[in-house]
């Protein structure tokens, strides 16, 4: 099974997970996505997801300045990403353990 | 390609996104910052960039419903109304009755297609007066049922769907004017009392004595004593105030033309007004008198 398939429709909550431990910016999540074993994920799917939240409400921002590079956006959850955050681990965590017992009755 | 390029190239290919800018407002420093992070060009790490436009674009989420492209879908409305209207106990069982109407349709459109077919041909009519006439009603009636009860192809349908609107707006003009002929109208019976002697209608009125000797200065009223009075307005004259406020219900009445005539010179012809001045007892009305000295008169 392609894993990509299934990271689709689980990376809002792992951008989510990324977020709720530290603020991040673009590139930031992306490589602790990426360090976190999802090896898979698409810059561009991380950039679009990010955005999203953000236009939805889930996500503050803010610039900090960098001497050596560009100009970092930071993303950080508000309090709206924090509900989103933990509804979404519940349920994942309902659907995670769901499956966990299916394949462990298959392979019995 | 610089990250600048790569980023225009984004840009371009989501030239139709209704959200692009809110969606790519960093992108040019996040992109810097991937092609500080490596050596690497960023075609190789993130591959093409109408690919990286699309997966952002998905990412993203939907394109909003309001931004263009969004037809009406006639049907799908059509079925939503019905849905709504088949949630409701009496329009359910209005809509199950409807198609025991039908039979009674096809009889009435094969009368009022054959009525259309007769007074095209013929006379104009309701109701078929004449012989042949009534084998055309026949005729339409039995194609119209036969019509009806065939086969649903879809230009039977469509057919149908033409037949059924022409025989409707027919059905329909022809009960309003069937309905105007029947009301009296208050209108016509007054205008019969009221028919002007002029075609032009009536705005002044020029009375004689026995002798032929035409009468100025006559007040008229009505059965009632009211002034009669006449609307010149109306016919595009006015009451000629230059001599005064003048009597409305005094004979002949003093009118002159809406728009002044202008003679050659665009100047008001001197016969614009005629009014008495010194006498009490007013001269002929051909008589004119000129209001403003340095009128020519016209030759």
């Amino acid at each position: 099974m392609d894993s990509s398939q299934l990271l689709k429709g689980v990376l809002d909550l792992a951008v989510l997970a990324v977020l709720n431990d530290r603020d991040g910016y673009g590139y930031d999540v992306v490589r602790r996505l990426r360090e976190a074993g999802l090896q898979e994920v698409g810059d561009a799917s991380v950039y679009g997801t990010l955005r999203r939240l953000f236009r939805a409400g889930a996500l503050t921002s803010y610039v900090v300045a960098s001497d050596e590079g560009p100009h970092r956006k930071y993303y950080g959850l508000n309090d709206v990403g924090r509900e989103m955050y933990a509804a979404s681990a519940k349920t994942w965590a309902a659907f995670s353990a769901t499956m966990a017992a299916l394949l462990k009755e298959g392979q019995a | 390609m610089t990250p600048e390029q790569y980023a225009q190239a984004v840009r371009d290919a989501l030239a139709d996104h209704p959200e692009r800018e809110e969606l790519l407002e960093d992108l040019d420093d996040h992109l810097a910052e991937i092609a500080a992070e490596s050596d690497l060009a960023l075609e190789e790490r993130l591959g093409p960039p109408e690919a990286y436009a699309e997966e952002l674009a998905s990412a993203y989420g939907e394109r909003p419903q309001s931004a263009g492209k969004r037809r009406v879908d006639a049907r799908a409305w059509a079925a939503k109304v019905r849905a709504a209207l088949m949630r409701q106990a009496p329009s359910r069982s209005f809509l199950a009755f409807l198609p025991e109407l039908r039979p009674g349709w096809w009889v009435l459109r094969g009368y009022v297609l054959a009525m259309v077919l007769v007074s095209v041909t013929a006379e104009p009519a309701l109701v078929p007066m004449t012989p042949p006439a009534w084998v055309a009603v026949a005729a339409g009636i039995w194609a119209s049922v036969w019509f009806g009860r065939r086969s649903r192809r879809r230009v039977v349908v469509l057919a149908a769907a033409a037949a059924n609107g022409v025989a409707a707006l027919t059905l329909f003009v022809g009960m309003v004017e069937a309905g105007d002929a029947m009301t009296p109208n208050p209108e016509q019976e007054q205008a019969v009392w009221m028919q002007p002697a002029s075609s032009d209608g009536v705005y002044n009125l020029r009375p004689y004595a026995k002798d032929g000797k035409p009468l100025s200065d006559v007040y008229l009223y009505d059965q009632d004593g009211k002034p009669f009075v006449t609307n010149p307005e109306f016919y595009g004259y006015k009451v000629d105030r230059s001599c005064g406020e003048p009597v409305l219900n005094r004979y002949p009445l003093p009118l002159v033309e809406e728009e002044p005539m202008t003679g050659d010179d665009g100047l008001p012809t001197a016969a614009a007004s005629a009014c008495p001045t010194s006498t009490p007892e007013p001269g002929p009305m051909a008589t004119a008198t000129p209001e403003r000295p340095d009128t020519k008169p016209r030759d």
